[in-house]
């Protein structure tokens, strides 16, 4: 925990950007087949629409256990409105202890969106459908 | 009559009055709540946020390029036949639009012209996103055929040919290049798809193609130092939030109408213009398929799903050699998506300062307001692709009435410095 706190400030004093962090940590989402937990942190606070950002996903084993050789992949829409996240979001640095660096995410509407969150560590892929009301 | 009768028009005269004093009535508008209150603030023009920098563009905030840019807006020599400027479809009376379904310049431009007020803001240009910088946009007309219908070697030439311009050019990006030599720079070269244009540009070295696309970036450049300054002014409505969010109790009185007030209310709430409208430009210069009935005579228009393959093969886009972004963070271009719901989709435009830019739409298919309500009431199918907004709004022809009432509060004079209005 100390160390993610770490990590947390450490990309907070990188990222010069006048955003603040928004914290989802209170929640946490296990993947379809029970091999992930998987939570995220907003760079952007308030998180607004039209505004280009970053997220940091942790992803843990179910145990707890911070997972350091994944892939993380985002994709996500508004089921109301039919379409996607105007934006292709990629996995751009891994933070180590279970956090990965996501650039390209934005929102372009107000509403309920539907982030389908993949993780693929070691053979073992598995997906999160995480709710969001912007 | 007979007493049948008699009861069918007096049940037939009840029914009347009823739907005349629903559609008619007096209604007052319910006070707003917090949350709305919120809503309102994101709307308003105070809450525009500072200019962004454009660091694709080294002089974007000078002023002297804004001063140069300004000659070249409302210059007609940048054009085939002497006689279209930028300002020719993009006119300050109308709000740098043109009044016209689509522009007219050589000839008739394929979509209508967007308004350039406020556009900085936008990480995209055109109805279609297939540019994605002021400049780059800047440069575009210059060579569409229906437009100015020039070539890039005839423009840079000019501008090393004309000694004011020349002056201004090298006061800001140093000594313009000797273009002396036809044998190797052309009367007229460009990629281009007229033969005589394009065969001229491919007889002409890389390096010298190189050295004619930076005079000519160049150039796009200035002018979109001067559009940054096209910027919109407080209106009706922004004064109403404003008072509406003081603590001087009864401020907002009177700056609205009641019809007005509903309008907004609707506009925020019920017909859910607030989804792809938001923010103070009342644009989240996003691209959506609203169901817009293609143009007489014109195939559908396929909007942003070409317009993203053509942003991505622009050679003066955020990651090309010509932008001045060294780091070239570009993240709109980096990180963007492509997907079939951008399929018929068009960039939303912003409602502020509607009036005087009729028609609407991506080629002037609605001809006023009441029209495009009219749209979004009904709802009708894609012709191609999906409508986004395919669920009917199902609102009265009074409340749509309202609606009308309430955009035309955003129309406002420009918040831009009148000399820069006219003609340099």
């Amino acid at each position: 925990m100390l160390s993610r706190i770490t990590t947390t400030v450490l990309l907070l004093t990188l990222l010069s950007a006048p955003m603040a962090q928004e914290t989802n940590r209170s929640q946490s989402w296990l993947t379809q087949s029970g091999y992930y937990r998987v939570s995220y942190t907003s760079m952007l606070k308030p998180l607004v629409i039209n505004r280009i950002h970053e997220w940091v996903f942790h992803i843990e084993e179910a145990d707890g256990a911070p997972v350091d050789n994944a892939t993380v992949s985002v994709t996500g829409g508004m089921p109301k409105h039919n379409h996607g996240l105007p934006t292709d979001p990629r996995m751009t640095k891994v933070l180590g202890n279970g956090d990965y660096l996501l650039a390209g995410m934005r929102f372009h509407m107000n509403g309920y969106w539907e982030l389908t969150v993949t993780v693929d560590a070691g053979g073992r892929r598995d997906t999160v459908i995480i709710p969001l009301t912007i | 009559m007979t007493s049948t009768m008699k009861k069918l028009v007096a049940a037939i005269g009840v029914a009347v009055l009823a739907t005349a004093w629903w559609q008619l009535g007096p209604r007052t508008p319910a006070p707003w709540t917090e949350l709305d209150l919120m809503v309102l603030q994101r709307l308003s023009l105070d809450s525009l946020p500072a200019l962004p920098p454009d660091p694709t563009n080294a002089v974007a905030d000078d002023p002297r390029a804004a001063k140069f840019g300004h000659h070249l807006f409302f210059d007609t020599r940048l054009s085939a036949n002497g006689a279209v400027s930028c300002a020719t479809c993009h006119q300050p009376e109308r709000r740098f639009s043109d009044g016209l379904s689509k522009g007219h310049g050589i000839g008739i431009s394929a979509r209508n012209s967007r308004s350039i007020v406020g556009s900085a803001y936008s990480p995209w240009f055109y109805w279609d996103g297939r540019r994605d910088s002021q400049w780059a946009q800047a440069l575009s007309p210059l060579e569409d055929p229906a437009e100015h219908g020039g070539n890039r070697m005839q423009y840079v030439r000019f501008i090393a040919t004309d000694p004011d311009y020349k002056n201004q050019y090298e006061a800001l990006f140093g000594a313009m290049p000797d273009f002396s030599d036809f044998s190797r720079f052309p009367a007229a070269a460009a990629p281009l798809k007229d033969p005589l244009v394009s065969s001229a540009w491919r007889s002409m070295t890389d390096e010298d193609q190189r050295i004619v696309n930076q005079v000519y970036a160049n150039i796009g450049k200035s002018i979109a130092a001067y559009e940054r300054l096209i910027m919109p002014g407080p209106s009706r409505f922004d004064v109403y939030v404003r008072a509406l969010l003081s603590d001087n109790e009864g401020a907002s009185n009177d700056i609205l109408t009641d019809e007005e007030i509903l309008g907004l209310q609707l506009f925020i709430d019920e017909a859910r213009c607030t989804e792809c409208h938001n923010g103070p430009l009342f644009t989240n210069n996003e691209f959506h398929n609203t169901g817009v009935l293609s143009f007489p005579g014109d195939l559908p228009d396929r909007g942003r799903i070409d317009g993203l393959k053509k942003v991505l093969a622009d050679p003066f886009n955020c990651l090309g050699e010509f932008s001045d972004d060294s780091d070239k963070r570009c993240l709109e271009l980096t990180y963007v998506r492509s997907g079939i719901e951008l399929i018929g989709a068009m960039r939303t435009p912003s409602l502020r300062n509607l009036g005087g830019s009729a028609p609407y739409s991506h080629k002037g298919q609605n001809e006023s307001i009441a029209d495009l309500l009219d749209l979004y009431n009904l709802a009708p199918l894609a012709m191609i692709g999906h409508n986004e907004a395919e669920q009917k709004l199902n609102l009265s022809r009074r409340e749509l009435k309202q609606i009308e009432a309430f955009l035309k509060t955003l129309d406002a004079p420009l918040a831009t410095a009148e000399e820069w209005l006219r003609a340099p």
